[in-house]
């Protein structure tokens, strides 16, 4: 099921001249969410859900409700709209409510929907299962694994004329190969691929099957802090933490760790990271193709968060902006998100590490300090110790306890950025261009035999 | 405001809330618990009978209708919310999703659209899904037999959510607000109360066809306190249960503000724990969330059979360590349990359609029950299902959800919350859910929590700050020496119980007494 930006347009329309308000704003969302999982080198879930929903939001001066529906008749659609209408006029005023975002908005174009991604289907899942369980059975490993498919249309329209429509097709393909002993588990994955011809299920297969192999009864070290190569997965991950600093709101109040010395001030100008660390957000990146849509309907422009260790924008949201009296910044810190790179391999940085460990995958991170962006979280699916540039054994996971404020004044080399998830799951957009990183002085504090 | 002012609306249960769209219509028009008259009843008959056509070896519809309703007041400001359950304001859905299984194999589909034609549709789109699937299988699904039901069955609701003003509910929380940012070291409060409503109509080709009505409610409000350039937030959480808003009423939110604030206020001074071995006392609000992430998740029998590989994980647990484990110490007794009032997963049947039912986890310290649904029985040799089968939404696939699962109460004659702490001479009492990370098989988990007080010779000295604790699962239960009776035993839980592909959220509850576990290293994460 796929909505056509007419057939999206008819609907925001008809919900628009049906509310009576000062103001209307109108969410679309819709499309196939589609997923095939595995285990045990066996389809244990195929599925196919289909979903739509418009959530409808009132304005009267400074009094606002919003309610969402599923059902798009016109009767669904009236009761919907009487009840937030109802809602709204019996709220108190709320002094922080931002009427809707007028148009024009000038929305990058981004093609977001291939053919052979949009056709993506349970059959053609089921048989890259079958090609990846195959090689998982001759090399005496159990898969584990997930392909998820998103065919979805986001599509915002006020009372002011205003109109942003979206619609993008993307897939996974996410394994773990695991060692009928149990002492051995490898990672492998790529996320949030705009063409799915992209994904080399067999390559990415071999890669997670060699590491569970590799892997097997792993040896406990002692914990301490350790130079890491992370792979682009437990990069992405670590990177994701300092992402909600980014919010001007919670650095000017003083509730983040972007808070600057003197209260009501950030450390915009401030030299936080490493002169290595650069994040933008790249409206429109050609492999990415994210959308251009940004927070109320605001155009995303190209952003710089963070360039040389310095950082130079935060997120300021409409209600914040206008309060300070800056621009809005629209584009908020999770869009296009692109962390710059480098040269070098994962090889070539094992080959420089004298005493390390090559991280595939963190799990289960959480804060621990907001203010500081401590966290802490575990190593999984594959640990490797490397002494005098090789690899040289297996090692038993690590719990660590960290923050991406000292790991990324830490990092001496860096890869080719590559498109993966940062999020702990991988259903909804929110991948990222992130290279592989090596990192001195990462803090492993405990470890555990869970494999 | 007072509660029998509320129970007199009583009359107007549910008319809200089922006239919202076309498949509230439909309820509406259903007779109350006659669920063969219902008007679900003919269209699962089209998704049965078009399965069976569709050569089938077994299918069920759910149609369900779910609403999660937050409000929320941040700094007298009214918003939606979000603290507990969906993301904040009204969010209300409805539709079906269809089940089969073909050639040996689940197929799934789902759709908003309610109506014979698309029933018709999506049965066999599932049907097609589960052909597909069967080019890559290895093994076939085993169901586990269960009896058929025809029922209908709700939870206990003394006051609608639904039929309660918003001019109360604000007022309610605006109380909460002015009372907390009287105390000048305040900076912010965040308070809400969350709902939860599910109705499901399940009908199998087995012959259930079963009807249930589920409210929860989840209020909680959080007070952040500044002092120089400390920062520190102090949570409330009233224990989230099914039932109506009589659970909000009923929480002691107001007489607790302005502890709660000045405990806030206090923390932001309070001197860090330091690293080193202490006893833990954990009061039923902080062992919640560890006897969630470290026993009921270790305990999934579909993760110890590896169908959560990819993403939530295994388990430390084997199916050869059933009846054998030492979990714990002697006093360690954990129960799953379906059928205890009020607790969030406490339902008439599982989404298999298996009547719930409470069994033991663990006994004296001893692991000797898992958590089962009707696919994976089989995999330890039961003959049925303990009924953990669950799926968020119509949209979503029904797997093996955790239940309710609790720390038994320690017998009579168990010491009182006071006398675990009279009787401890170096230790921290940790009260409330802080940061919480756990490895992949539930073996290392590292706590927080969301405030702290230093137990010397037998007395809470102050609160200090900088607390986490690191848990070997066995070694921690091992270190169980000190259980309160049932006098103290209370039912928190968690609304954000995440696990699958696509990911669905649970609400499972956790019942505990006061637990102390002995030398314990705390304070490693801060060093």
């Amino acid at each position: 099921m796929s909505y056509s930006r007419d057939q999206v347009k008819q609907i925001t329309d008809k919900v628009l001249n049906m509310c009576k308000a000062d103001a209307v704003e109108v969410r679309f969302s819709g499309g196939e969410r589609s997923a095939t999982r595995f285990a045990n080198s066996s389809i244990t879930a195929n599925l196919i859900e289909h979903d739509q929903e418009v959530s409808i939001t009132v304005y009267y001066g400074q009094r606002s409700a919003a309610a969402t529906t599923h059902q798009f008749d016109d009767a669904s659609l009236k009761r919907t709209i009487e009840r937030v209408q109802e809602l709204a006029r019996r709220k108190p005023e709320n002094p922080e409510l931002m009427m809707p975002v007028k148009p024009p908005q000038n929305y990058v174009e981004v093609d977001a929907v291939l053919p052979a991604t949009a056709n993506f289907g349970p059959a053609e899942r089921a048989a890259m299962v079958k090609a990846s369980t195959d090689i998982c059975e001759k090399k005496g490993v159990l898969g584990a694994g997930y392909i998820p498919k998103l065919h979805w249309t986001d599509a915002i329209a006020n009372s002011e004329g205003l109109f942003g429509y979206f619609r993008y097709a993307e897939a996974s393909f996410i394994l773990t190969c695991r060692t009928p002993d149990q002492t051995g588990s490898g990672w492998a994955g790529t996320t949030g691929v705009k063409d799915v011809r992209n994904i080399d299920a067999k390559m990415l297969t071999e890669i997670a099957a060699d590491k569970g192999l590799r892997s097997r009864k792993p040896r406990a070290i002692e914990p301490g802090n350790y130079t890491v190569i992370l792979e682009p997965r437990p990069a992405a991950r670590f990177l994701s933490l300092m992402l909600g600093s980014l919010n001007a709101r919670a650095a000017e109040e003083g509730r983040s760790f972007m808070s600057g010395k003197e209260r009501g001030t950030t450390r915009i100008g401030e030299k936080v990271f490493g002169d290595n660390f650069t994040l933008r957000s790249e409206i429109g990146n050609p492999v990415l193709r994210q959308t251009p849509i940004g927070q109320d309907g605001l155009a995303a422009k190209s952003i710089t968060w963070v360039e040389k260790g310095v950082v130079k924008n935060l997120f300021y949201d409409r209600y914040w902006a206008m309060r300070q009296k800056k621009e809005p910044t629209g584009t908020q810190p999770g869009m296009s998100l692109v962390m710059e790179g480098g040269t070098s391999t994962i090889d070539e940085m094992i080959k420089s590490t004298k005493r390390g460990l090559l991280v595939s995958f963190f799990w289960y991170i959480r804060g621990v300090d907001n203010q500081t962006l401590l966290n802490t979280g575990m190593t999984r699916d594959g640990l490797f110790l490397i002494e005098n540039g090789e690899i040289v054994a297996p090692v038993q996971n690590f719990r660590w306890n960290e923050s991406p404020a000292v790991g990324f004044n830490n990092i001496t080399m860096l890869g080719r950025p590559v498109p993966m998830h940062t999020g702990e799951a991988y259903d909804n957009p929110g991948t990222a261009m992130v290279p592989p990183m090596k990192i001195e002085d990462f803090t492993m504090t405990s470890i555990s035999p869970a494999v | 405001m007072r509660r029998r002012d509320f129970v007199k609306t009583l009359s107007a249960t549910g008319v809200a809330l089922y006239a919202s769209d076309l498949v509230g219509e439909l309820l509406a028009q259903s007779p109350k618990a006659r669920v063969l008259e219902s008007r679900f009843k003919g269209m699962s008959d089209i998704a049965l009978t078009e399965a069976k056509r569709l050569g089938c070896s077994y299918a069920d519809v759910r149609f369900t209708r779910n609403l999660s309703d937050s409000i929320g007041v941040r700094d007298r400001i009214v918003g939606g919310g979000g603290g507990g359950f969906g993301g904040g304001g009204r969010e209300e859905s409805a539709g079906f999703g269809v089940r089969v299984i073909h050639s040996g194999v689940w197929g799934f589909a789902s759709s908003p659209f309610v109506t014979d034609d698309e029933v018709k549709k999506i049965t066999a789109q599932a049907t097609e899904v589960a052909k597909a699937s069967a080019v890559s299988k290895r093994f076939e699904v085993r169901l586990a037999p269960t009896d058929s039901y025809i029922d209908y069955w709700s939870v206990p609701v003394e006051i609608n959510p639904d039929t309660v003003s918003l001019d109360d509910k604000i007022g309610f929380l605006m109380k909460l607000n002015e009372t907390a940012l009287k105390q000048p070291d305040v900076m912010r409060v965040q308070s809400q109360i969350a709902f939860d409503f599910e109705w499901k109509y399940l009908a199998t080709s087995e012959g259930s066809v079963i009807e249930q009505e589920i409210w929860r409610t989840f209020p909680s409000f959080s007070v952040t306190a500044r002092k120089g350039n400390q920062i520190k937030q102090r949570t409330f959480v009233v224990p989230p249960k099914t039932g109506g808003y009589e659970i909000a009423l009923e929480g002691q939110m107001l007489e607790n503000v302005e502890r709660i604030a000045a405990e806030a206020a206090e923390h932001c001074t309070a001197p860090p724990v330091g690293v080193g071995l202490k006893d833990l006392i954990m009061t039923p609000s902080h062992a919640m969330l560890t006897i969630h992430e470290i026993v009921a998740h270790a305990t999934e029998l579909d993760r110890i059979v590896g169908y959560e590989a990819n993403y939530a994980g295994t388990s430390f647990v084997k199916i050869s360590d059933l009846g054998k484990m030492k979990y714990g110490s002697k006093m360690f007794n954990v129960t799953a349990d379906r059928t205890i009032e009020g607790g969030m997963c406490t339902v008439g049947y599982d989404d298999d359609g298996v009547k719930s039912q409470e069994w033991p986890l663990i006994r004296e310290g001893i692991l000797v029950g898992l958590q089962t649904n009707r696919e994976t029985a089989h995999y330890i040799g039961e003959k049925e299902s303990r009924g953990c089968t669950f799926a968020t939404s119509w949209r979503n696939y029904p797997f093996l959800r955790m239940p309710n699962v609790h720390v038994d109460a320690g017998p009579p004659g168990s010491p009182t919350p006071e006398e675990i702490i009279a009787d401890t001479k170096d230790g921290v009492l940790i009260d409330g859910r802080g940061s919480y990370s756990i490895d992949q098989q539930r073996f290392n988990g590292q706590f927080g929590g969301d405030a702290f007080w230093e137990v010397k010779n037998g007395k809470k000295v102050r609160m200090v700050s900088d607390v986490t604790y690191n848990a070997i699962t066995t070694d921690f239960w091992a270190n169980l020496d000190a259980v309160s009776g049932k006098e103290s035993w209370q039912m928190f839980g968690t609304t954000g119980d995440a696990k699958g592909q696509p990911v669905q959220i649970n609400h499972p509850s956790h019942g505990s007494p006061w637990l102390r576990i002995k030398r314990m290293m705390v304070g490693t994460a801060y060093s």
